[in-house]
């Protein structure tokens, strides 16, 4: 019963954040300089057709009315129109978003299967040798270090210059053509890849160095376990937390738009898209886009402190301490 | 006779920061089978090495630098690791001071202890083996998790861990020491018990000299990583030969008769670097010799007692 | 400096090369080193050569002068701003662990709201507000640091004001102002230093990612990520204008980093443990 009532009360900070969030957008995206007339009119256009543009979208309106229409109807599921191309922008979203989603699987995928274990590997090894703790230190720093568009940059002009083999840039349907879909996304997820299973080998290998040192850990060596036995029955499911963060942290930031690998790689997903809004300043898209990024990561968050409860005991009870 | 652990000469350093400390500086110990043994000593006297040692459980930082560890005829410091796991799955149990801490958080006890069984163990033989400790309603334990457990129920289940496959020797390290004081003798009995119907050997590290004679046969007194005397627990504690053991009988509530003071011992105990140039006691000690501090003590043994101190000659003239 | 004498070599190495970095290129820009970073000397678009010792870009300016140029442009804006970050973040942190109550749950509920935000995707919506410039990016990396940094001060702030000489200090009688600078500030610096490394470079690699996207600085002003973004358009014929930029933007992030590990490391020393 007191579990209920910490999530509902999770639940209702979590909407109450997103409240804010939405008002932060709105404000911001009204903030933004230059009239929406005249981006689409053009310098040139008459004091006339300006009105009759600004009064078409509802832009001659209190800014209080507005922020209620766009909330009201946002909350039915309708994002409005955008104002550039006249289509909904559910159905512009709809477009872009299995790219994103694509290359955010393989980068939740690369996370998983090579990230994690690498950083359980390195923890492990980190107490047979000493003296390597350095160079596993520099390796791990070094993924972190390598900003996407540096390296996206040098994968894009070895492959250009070289003529390896995979297509640069350019995106093709995986409905329409399974295997060039899959050669146009392999460069843009292994460069995006790169930074993902860095920062969670770097978090899993710290959980797990923290779990190492723990008694229990002791006490199941002392019992003649084998390490095998002890990562997989110990060590990763009360490492678990922080690793499960970093991957819901990661998981947004992927879904959030791989902005600047979509625009390098000149994917026509979220990311590209957001930063076309901006740039054209279509209110309404920026609005929605920055919104759903941050209802995908508030969301995220909560499944993640669900998954978190059902892993370890004790999380539900910390948790309930923390916020009494 | 053979012994079942034999420790010799044995030299322990530990990596800290720029230099080493020593923890163990040539500690001799042998234990025969169903002995007693309480080890005491302060904190830093090197007991907990001395005890992790016996298992090649060092931590990542320790270097045995010197000496052998011999458990049941096999050499624990040249043993290949799926020979160490052998060993501590077939012959050695461990009780570590923290309880809870001991648990894995995120597993209901039940499970682990099942994970302690040899084989796969049941839920009957679970539910055995924490009766055999004695805890009250051993169905509800099995479903709890450590959190939910107090100090004295977890060391209980810790001890049914321990003790699920029968070990040869149970090394408990200060198994009360983070116990409420109502509730330790209680685990005590429990260990001791059951290590009696099983006839395992204990090695029971402690700080509390009169607790550790109360129940042990053997008493083992460690000083600055040495073992500085060793004999029967009435012998030490009414005779003691080396003064710090004697100090220490002093410095103990109750171990004296009515009337005489309490004395507490004067001065630091030591941290070594390197081999103790001689005693590592002259320091501290009132009856201390010009020798004491330069030549290193040589063991003295009279009637199955072990004692480490260049007064000893004098001590045993005395006494007998 | 017993603390330079504990850290290992590759701590030393990434402090070192940092320091050297940021020396090399105040001089690099004092002394005029490889010219004016504006004039068009040369030819378009040439190679490294003896006269250029990092090529030339589109306009035929040397490309060395601009490198200094660029990355003193982005060390002073993050430096700049992980400064603003650093006050920010130690106020609202303490506010909110140490005093918590109303304060601490706005100040969380604050970090909560910025958090919610992919790091990009905020950079780009603050750029857009304030239009693209040197100004955008200060603010979007004091916004993007401030939750991070924020967070890990409040839990260390939270777990000083629980420790024994905090509350016998408040017991006794001690007004705050005497425990935030005997108590909290002295045991809460190494975290806010630690933090502090690792928001600069955060704040390096959104100065590079929001200028490559073209809302941070703007040309002519040349900063490591203009500088790539630039390059970029000439990828294929002039890989060194893209080249020595990006060695560079590595190298920091990267000496930064290491030597944020090992500040930490040394902080809260952790032991490998070996499960055989």
């Amino acid at each position: 019963m007191r579990l209920f009532s910490w999530w509902l009360r999770r639940a209702l900070s979590a909407v109450v954040t997103l409240f804010l969030v939405s008002i932060l957008i709105f404000t911001a995206s009204r903030l933004m300089p230059g009239g929406f007339a005249e981006v689409v009119l053009g310098p040139l256009a008459s004091p006339e057709q300006k009105a009759e543009v600004t009064a078409k979208y509802g832009l001659d309106e209190s800014i209080l009315v507005q922020y209620a229409r766009w909330l009201g109807t946002a909350l039915s599921g309708d994002f409005g129109i955008s104002m550039i191309s006249g289509e909904p922008v559910t159905t512009e979203f709809g477009l872009r978003l299995p790219v994103t989603a694509q290359l955010a699987l393989f980068g939740i995928g690369g996370a998983i299967l090579i990230g994690v274990p690498l950083g359980v590997a390195t923890a492990v090894r980190a107490g047979r040798r000493r003296g390597g703790a350095a160079v596993g230190r520099l390796l791990s720093g070094l993924g972190v270090s390598v900003p996407e568009f540096v390296l996206g940059s040098v994968v894009v002009f070895l492959f250009s210059r070289f003529a390896l083999g995979l297509t640069v840039g350019g995106y093709v349907p995986f409905g329409a053509d399974p295997a060039g879909n899959l050669q146009s996304m392999l460069l843009p997820a292994a460069v995006l890849s790169v930074f993902v299973i860095a920062v969670t080998a770097r978090t899993t290998r710290d959980a797990v160095l923290t779990v190492l040192v723990e008694p229990y850990i002791t006490a199941s060596i002392a019992r003649g376990d084998r390490p095998a036995f002890i990562v997989c029955r110990h060590v990763l499911r009360n490492a678990s937390i922080p690793i499960i963060t970093v991957l819901s942290t990661v998981s947004a930031y992927l879904l959030g738009g791989a902005v600047i690998i979509e625009y390098l790689f000149n994917l026509p997903g979220m990311g590209t898209y957001l930063v076309q809004a901006v740039g054209r300043r279509d209110y309404a898209v920026v609005q929605a886009g920055v919104l759903l990024a941050a209802v995908v990561f508030i969301v995220l968050n909560m499944v993640t402190d669900a998954v978190a409860g059902v892993l370890d005991p004790r999380f539900g009870a910390a948790a309930k301490g923390r916020k009494q | 006779m053979t012994h079942l652990v034999r420790i010799e000469d044995l030299v322990v350093d530990y990596a800290s920061g720029d230099g080493s400390v020593r923890a163990l500086d040539g500690a001799e110990l042998a234990i025969g089978a169903g002995e007693t043994v309480g080890i005491v000593g302060e904190s830093g006297s090197g007991k907990s090495t001395l005890g992790a040692a016996v298992g090649g459980l060092l931590p990542g930082a320790a270097t045995v630098a010197r000496g052998s560890v011999v458990v049941a005829d096999h050499e624990v410091n040249t043993l290949r690791p799926n020979e160490l796991r052998a060993l501590r799955r077939e012959r050695l149990g461990y009780i570590f001071q923290e309880p809870i801490g001991s648990l894995d958080p995120t597993m209901r006890i039940g499970k682990q202890v099942a994970l302690a069984l040899p084989g796969s163990g049941r839920r009957a033989d679970v539910l055995t083996h924490l009766e055999r400790v004695r805890l009250a309603d051993p169905a509800r334990v099995a479903k709890a998790y450590p959190h939910q457990l107090s100090g004295g129920m977890a060391q209980r289940v810790a001890i049914a861990m321990a003790m699920a496959r029968e070990p040869e020797i149970l090394i408990a390290d200060e198994p009360t020491a983070a116990l409420d004081s109502q509730i330790r003798a209680e685990v005590l009995d429990v260990i001791f018990t059951l290590a009696a119907e099983i006839g395992t050997t204990i090695l029971w590290l402690s700080h509390d000299l009169p607790a550790v004679a109360k129940r042990c046969r053997r008493v083992v007194v460690m000083y600055g990583g040495r073992v500085v005397e060793s004999g029967s627990a009435h012998a030490v504690l009414d005779m003691p030969w080396h003064p710090y053991t004697s100090a220490l009988v002093r410095a103990v509530p109750g171990a004296v008769a009515e009337g005489e003071r309490l004395v507490s011992i004067k001065g630091q105990p030591p941290v070594l670097t390197g081999a103790a140039e001689g005693c590592a006691f002259a320091p501290r000690c009132p009856d201390a010799l010009s020798t004491c501090s330069v030549d290193r003590p040589p063991v003295v043994s009279v009637h199955e007692r072990d004692v480490l101190c260049h007064l000893a000659g004098q001590q045993v003239g005395v006494s007998r | 400096m017993t603390w330079w004498r504990k850290a290992d070599w590759l701590t030393r190495s990434g402090l070192l090369c940092l320091v050297l970095l940021a020396l090399g290129t105040l001089a690099g820009t004092v002394l005029g080193i490889g010219g004016d970073p504006d004039e068009m000397v040369g030819p378009r678009l040439a190679p490294p050569n003896g006269e250029y010792l990092l090529g030339t870009d589109e306009l035929g300016r040397s490309m060395l002068p601009r490198l200094f140029e660029g990355i003193g442009t982005t060390l002073v804006l993050s430096a700049l701003a992980v400064l603003v970050t650093a006050v920010l973040a130690t106020l609202l942190g303490i506010a909110a662990g140490y005093r918590g109550g109303w304060l601490g749950e706005i100040v969380l509920r604050l970090v909560e709201v910025l958090h919610s935000f992919p790091v990009i995707v905020l950079a780009i919506l603050v750029a857009a507000v304030l239009g693209p410039g040197q100004t955008a990016t200060i603010c979007s990396i004091i916004l993007i640091t401030i939750p991070l940094m924020t967070r890990v001060v409040r839990a260390a702030a939270v777990s000083v004001s629980e420790r024994d000489y905090v509350t016998s200090a408040v017991i006794s009688g001690a007004r705050w102002p005497r425990i935030l600078s005997r108590h909290l500030l002295p045991n809460l610096s190494g975290t806010i230093a630690v933090q502090g490394t690792y928001a600069l470079s955060v704040g390096i690699l959104v100065e590079g990612g929001l200028s490559f996207l073209g809302f941070g600085v703007q040309p002519p002003q040349s900063s490591l990520g203009a500088l790539i973004q630039q390059g970029s358009i000439y990828l294929l014929a002039a890989p060194w204008l893209v080249i020595g930029p990006g060695i560079v933007l590595v190298l920091a992030i990267l000496a930064i980093n290491v030597f944020g590990d090992g500040l930490r490391d040394s902080l809260e020393p952790r032991e490998a443990r070996s499960l055989v």
